[in-house]
């Protein structure tokens, strides 16, 4: 049973080399999604350890995925580990990456957090429900809430610290990042000399978050088809948007 | 048409400040029956215009109510580095200016000259559809 077991894994482990070495070598995207979704579970796996901490399961997953994402891109084929031993350290650091960028060291009481992660699905259910973006109000009766606890838990939630721009996109100083080039190809914003301008600093962002920027103020798109299109909640978008400007402010201050 | 209400206040320019203000126009928003959106929009506008307007002394904001609408003063502000980032043009293409923020996240502003070489900002948000 043991040995089966264990045979069931190295057949495992010898698909995943080949899957990195057809993505890495011959560039083929298509083996990198198998290899996201061959290791989702140890994603959610992970994510379900930092569950009940005033975020909802399904976005400390997506960002679990990311740092996923960013170990496959990582992954150096001579290497003698698995890739989910080697992804795991990549998962965590991004799931506690995104805690401590959402400012939760502020000590926000505990009810307000799990009021803050219930909001969100709440905002996203009535978005689809009425087809608009909810009020105040119907999001606290929603929720059996009033609209100044609703107002209170969105102010604590989207408390955040700006992100170190001299950290890579896994928090290690002078790491660069391999999903750069996934923002590239369609980067609507140039660069800019002009102080008035924040395209200086767009460069030190998360491509995810440059991708976020452009949908919101290059296309114009509203919140909801941002979240829709990149797989997080609205709440996580406008999180994303305010601390992406407040960081870019801060590098050109800097 | 009804009077509008108002409400004004004073704050520091000071970012441990910013979650006060923006607590108090997201409940000034909820006032006027604005989305979640709407609200976080206008919440958005008037960060990143503190954010701009330096970090010396206090400035005033003042928000007029009425049905479905938000307008707000921002100022007077002595900010030279606000009053150049807000007369680029926010129309150019590719360019995330300060000026590109406001027109995408309200409904309309301006930039009006007060006394002293001080300019106020003026910012103008619908709550858009509700039930």
């Amino acid at each position: 049973m043991t040995e089966a077991r264990e045979a069931s894994r190295e057949r495992a482990r010898a698909e995943d080399r080949e899957l990195l070495r057809r993505y890495h070598e011959l560039g083929d995207a298509g083996a990198r999604e198998r290899l996201v979704s061959r290791h989702l579970p140890l994603v959610r796996s992970l994510a379900r350890r930092y569950a009940g901490r005033g975020e909802p399961l399904d976005d400390i997953e997506q960002v679990g995925a990311i740092g996923l994402i960013k170990a496959i891109d990582r992954f150096e084929l001579d290497r003698e580990v698995s890739l989910a031993t080697y992804a795991t350290p990549n998962v965590v650091g991004e799931i506690k990456r995104h805690f401590r960028d959402k400012g939760w060291a502020i000590r926000v009481p505990r009810a307000l957090q799990e009021l803050n992660a219930r909001i969100s699905q709440t905002i996203d259910r009535l978005t689809s429900k009425l087809g608009r973006s909810p009020s105040v109000a119907e999001i606290a009766e929603a929720l059996g809430s009033t609209p100044e606890e609703v107002l209170e838990a969105l102010e604590v939630g989207s408390a955040y610290t700006a992100l170190s721009l001299s950290a890579g996109p896994g928090g290690e100083e002078g790491e660069g990042d391999p999903l750069d080039s996934i923002g590239e190809a369609d980067e609507g914003f140039e660069r800019s000399e002009d102080r008035a301008d924040l395209e200086p600093a767009l460069g030190q962002l998360d491509p995810r978050e440059r991708e976020i920027l452009r949908m919101r103020f290059e296309e114009g798109l509203p919140q909801t088809q941002i979240a829709e299109r990149v797989g997080l909640s609205q709440m996580h978008v406008s999180r994303l948007i305010r601390k992406s400007l407040a960081a870019m402010r801060d590098e050109l201050a800097s | 048409m009804s009077k509008p209400d108002r409400i004004a206040l004073e704050a520091p320019l000071d970012e441990a400040f910013a979650p006060v203000v923006r607590l108090i126009v997201g409940a000034i928003a909820e006032r006027a029956d604005f989305g979640y959106e709407a609200m976080d929009d206008l919440q958005l506008a008037i960060e990143r215009l503190l954010a701009e307007a330096g970090s010396l002394g206090h400035v005033s904001l003042s928000f007029e109510v009425t049905e479905g609408q938000i307008r707000a003063n921002v100022g007077p502000l002595r900010s030279d580095a606000l009053a150049e980032a807000l007369q680029e043009p926010d129309d150019t293409p590719g360019k995330l200016t300060l000026g590109r923020i406001l027109s995408t996240v309200v409904d309309s502003y301006g930039v009006e000259d007060a006394a002293d070489g001080h300019i106020v900002i003026r910012l103008v948000k619908i709550a858009g559809p509700v039930g």
